[in-house]
């Protein structure tokens, strides 16, 4: 069974198979090759044009369309997760055709789903169907797409579809001319897997070629690279940028691709003169004859109406292409359904945390985190480099960051990434044990230690942290408004077993327990919640209540921000104060402690560690402090290292 | 009741408090290419235009200003539904490892920027997050700090601090009046 989540489930050979199965239309109309199938269109996002050449196409292939006209109000309303959506539906269809509102959906479904399923178009991820039609208009009016000169214009940074198209053009070997409105740059990380993997050079576009789109350019030229003939444009020297500049100046441009202007976006920042508009002036240019303009629809001023009578305006054309591609593309599927899918996609080593705690995909929008039951933490594992980095890739969503912390499970040891432990890595990949970690407390709450560390130095002792809370405690009392109102909130593990102490000061002061809760913050969006200390109790009311955070060390400030986030998601309580052991500097987000029992000027190499009888085995309660040494050199200290780096998002 | 009405910086005040804030920037960032300005709604984001300007002519570079618009994220209308939430953020600038500062008018108990940070977590994940306001008047609910003031002042919650700026209000002029008169 095969299935289109990404353009890279498809080869070029396959890219063009389809393509002449769409040349070939009409034949497939009278053939009626789908006939008895169902298609179901599950539209979680509106789209009119995608689903209706969907279905058109369906039908024109002798099969029949089930949808749900609004998928806001189904069963997801009543909180089924995609994963089971795609579950049931599959039994109802032959194939399932998707859009979707978050990254990384339509593949969480299709590992769920028993039938083809068919992105069409999963938040800012992909939209494969939109780029075969692209590439097709293209081949249609063009011939060949290898060596084609395509310029695209206008929103590169946000469109979905604009990046699958630019790594889709360059699959065929076409050059690509970027010309950005102001601030809605190609991002990096495109330009970059292009020149990666595609090997792709660039070179600035001389300014007065373009000037009857736009008034000023930075446009790009983005070309493939002789080989032999250039070096890797990030050592570019005179020569060689001569040579691109050479290439770039009196450009043939084949095709504009026009991207919808989004007027919602362009409100602060930019103005309507920094985007790139095709009219008369356009058409008037000798340069420009043979260039077609292409636009995926609905436009607003970008392309004036005087383009539709010309012959160079295609994009309706190309709208109506929607219908022949997504036949061939339902046939190709269909044709099989016995083939199992091939992985494509790069040579990448899958990763899965053996860990409860482990890594999250960065992207907020992604799957992973919006609906983790759907789809479990998966990633893929790319040493990339001299440097020696290391980046996972979401599984989901494609979204890319660089390891930070790893660890090894059998030994329960955990050390910052750097390259020097990159043989260490590939063993412990090869054995299953290997941890990556967002940050350092997430490996001490797992009971990792670090693999080396320098002498370690007593800041606080027992008789001192019980007279610091005690004195906390004190100052909590006479700060409130209503005591009867405070509520002690600790950061698991090591916060909340402090904020049970201060709550037992405040009840020897008070002869009255203050009540008590406990703040998540580890883990996916829904395992991120306040809890009462008491399990039999029921849930915390927040409402116009003192609340007291209590955590054992600030550093950067994320672990107070993300308590804070998650407190806000729980009620609106009258205020939050922060009490905290130690503050040790280094803040990265604008939080600043209420109390603090003891300030410690530390490096970024330092760990401070609150060491609490009753957790982890330890005897005693004391403060202490140890700096971080990497476990490969032996004498040289971690880059960079924190207590409380991120809580993930 | 315009003899309620105390004046607290004039028109040369606030433009040497603009003038000082935006060195400030400067020195707290270590990259001024990773600055990423970001107001909020309404005279946030014309303070943060002229701290862009002045910006520009201490480091000959023009941090990007980007808008953003809290009121979906205030914890005290959150009873609307998610989806609302979601179309408001007006973001559009890239945060990830930048420096991030948040730029409003007055800085009071904390809501604001606490909301701010939630909407700019919702986009990505800056390498850090600076507060920037002309004017903090203390009294915070919530333990959030800013990094950069114009001037802070010590007034009781009966008082309204109403910063006035030439985009919007025609006059560049900070004034303390009582809750109920508004400027």
């Amino acid at each position: 069974m095969r299935s289109l989540i990404s353009i890279a489930d498809l080869t070029n050979e396959e890219i063009e198979e389809i393509f002449s199965l769409a040349d070939q239309a009409e034949q497939l109309r009278a053939a009626r090759p789908a006939s008895g199938q169902i298609m179901a269109t599950l539209f979680y996002e509106p789209s009119t044009r995608t689903r209706l050449s969907f279905e058109s196409a369906m039908q024109r292939l002798g099969g029949s369309v089930i949808s749900c006209s609004d998928m806001k109000s189904s069963s997801t309303a009543k909180g089924e997760t995609v994963a089971d959506t795609a579950k049931v539906v599959s039994s109802y269809a032959d194939v399932l055709v998707v859009r979707h509102n978050w990254d990384g959906a339509v593949q969480a479904m299709a590992e769920h789903a028993d039938v083809p399923i068919i992105n069409a178009g999963d938040g800012g991820h992909e939209h494969p169907t939109q780029t075969l039609c692209d590439l097709y208009t293209l081949r249609k009016e063009k011939g060949e797409l290898k060596g084609l000169t395509v310029v695209v214009c206008g929103d590169l940074k946000n469109g979905r579809t604009i990046h699958s198209l630019v790594f889709a053009l360059a699959r065929f070997g076409a050059h690509v001319v970027t010309l950005a409105a102001s601030g809605m740059e190609l991002p990096q990380y495109v330009i970059e897997r292009l020149e990666r993997e595609y090997g792709y050079g660039l070179a600035p576009v001389a300014s007065n070629d373009l000037s009857a789109v736009v008034k000023e350019t930075d446009a790009l030229y983005l070309t493939p690279k002789q080989p032999h003939q250039l070096a890797l444009f990030t050592q570019v020297d005179e020569v060689i940028q001569a040579r691109l500049n050479t290439m770039a100046s009196g450009l043939r441009y084949d095709a504009f691709y026009m991207t919808r202007k989004q007027k919602e976006r362009m409100k602060e920042g930019t103005n309507d003169a920094s985007y790139p508009t095709i009219g008369a002036a356009f058409l008037r240019e000798q340069r420009f004859q043979d260039t077609v303009v292409m636009h995926p629809l609905p436009r607003v001023d970008e392309l004036s109406p005087e383009v539709d009578k010309d012959r160079r305006g295609i994009y309706f054309k190309q709208a109506a292409y929607g219908v022949p591609v997504r036949m061939a593309l339902l046939k190709f599927l269909f044709d099989r359904r016995h083939e199992t899918m091939p992985r494509s996609r790069g040579a990448a080593i899958s990763y899965e945390s053996p860990e409860a705690i482990g890594p999250q995909c960065r992207n907020p929008n992604c799957i992973t985190s919006k609906e983790p039951l759907s789809a479990p933490k998966r990633f893929e594992l790319f040493a990339i480099g001299e440097s020696g980095s290391v980046i996972l890739g979401c599984k989901y969503c494609d979204h890319r960051f660089k390891v930070q912390y790893v660890g090894n499970v059998a030994a329960k040891r955990y050390c910052s990434y750097d390259n020097t432990l990159t043989s260490n890595l590939k063993e412990w990949l090869k054995k299953d044990e290997l941890a990556i970690f967002d940050s350092i407390k997430e490996a001490e709450e797992l009971g990792y230690e670090p693999f080396k560390s320098g002498p370690q130095r007593v800041l606080m002792g027992e008789a001192e942290i019980k007279q610091a809370l005690v004195e906390m405690s004190g100052r909590i009392l006479s700060d409130c408004r209503d005591a009867d109102r405070l509520l002690i909130l600790g950061v698991r593990s090591v916060g909340s077993q402090l904020a049970q102490r201060l709550a037992m000061e405040i009840t020897n002061q008070r002869q009255r327990r203050p009540e008590l809760g406990e703040i998540d913050i580890y883990g996916s969006e829904e395992l991120r919640r306040l809890n009462p200390a008491d399990p039999d109790a029921g849930p915390l009311n927040l409402k116009d209540r003192e609340v007291i955070l209590v955590d054992d060390v600030i550093y950067t400030g994320r672990t107070v921000q993300s308590a804070l986030s998650i407190i806000f998601r729980s009620g609106r309580p009258q205020s939050v104060r922060l009490a905290v052991l130690i503050d040790r500097g280094h803040r990265e987000v604008p939080m600043r402690p209420n109390y603090v029992a003891k300030n410690i000027p530390s490096s970024e190499t330092d760990r401070v560690r609150v060491k609490l009888r009753g957790l982890d085995q330890e005897e005693r309660d004391q403060v202490v402090m140890y700096s971080l040494i990497s476990p490969v050199a032996g004498s040289q200290p971690f880059a960079a290292a924190g207590d409380e780096k991120p809580a993930a998002k | 009741m315009a003899e309620t009405k105390k004046i607290l910086l004039e028109r040369a005040d606030l433009a040497k408090a603009v003038h000082r804030m935006a060195r400030e920037i400067v020195e707290k960032c270590a990259a001024p290419s990773e600055l990423v300005l970001i107001g909020i709604r309404s005279r946030g984001v014309h303070l943060a235009r002229r701290l862009a300007r002045k910006i520009e002519e201490i480091d000959k570079f023009t941090p990007p200003v980007a808008v953003i618009d809290v009121t979906p994220y205030r914890d005290d209308r959150r009873q609307e539904q998610d989806g609302a939430m979601v179309g408001a953020i007006e973001i559009h600038a890239a945060v990830d490892d930048k420096t991030i500062v948040l730029i409003d008018d007055v800085i009071f108990r904390g809501r604001t920027i606490r909301a701010a940070m939630e909407a700019v977590e919702r986009i990505g994940r800056p390498k850090r997050i600076l507060v920037a306001a002309l004017i903090d008047r203390g009294a915070r609910e919530l333990p959030i700090r800013a990094d950069i003031v114009g001037k802070n002042i010590d007034v009781g919650a009966g008082k309204r601090v109403n910063v006035l700026l030439e985009e919007a209000d025609g006059i560049d002029q900070v004034n303390l009046a009582d809750w109920q008169e508004k400027k």
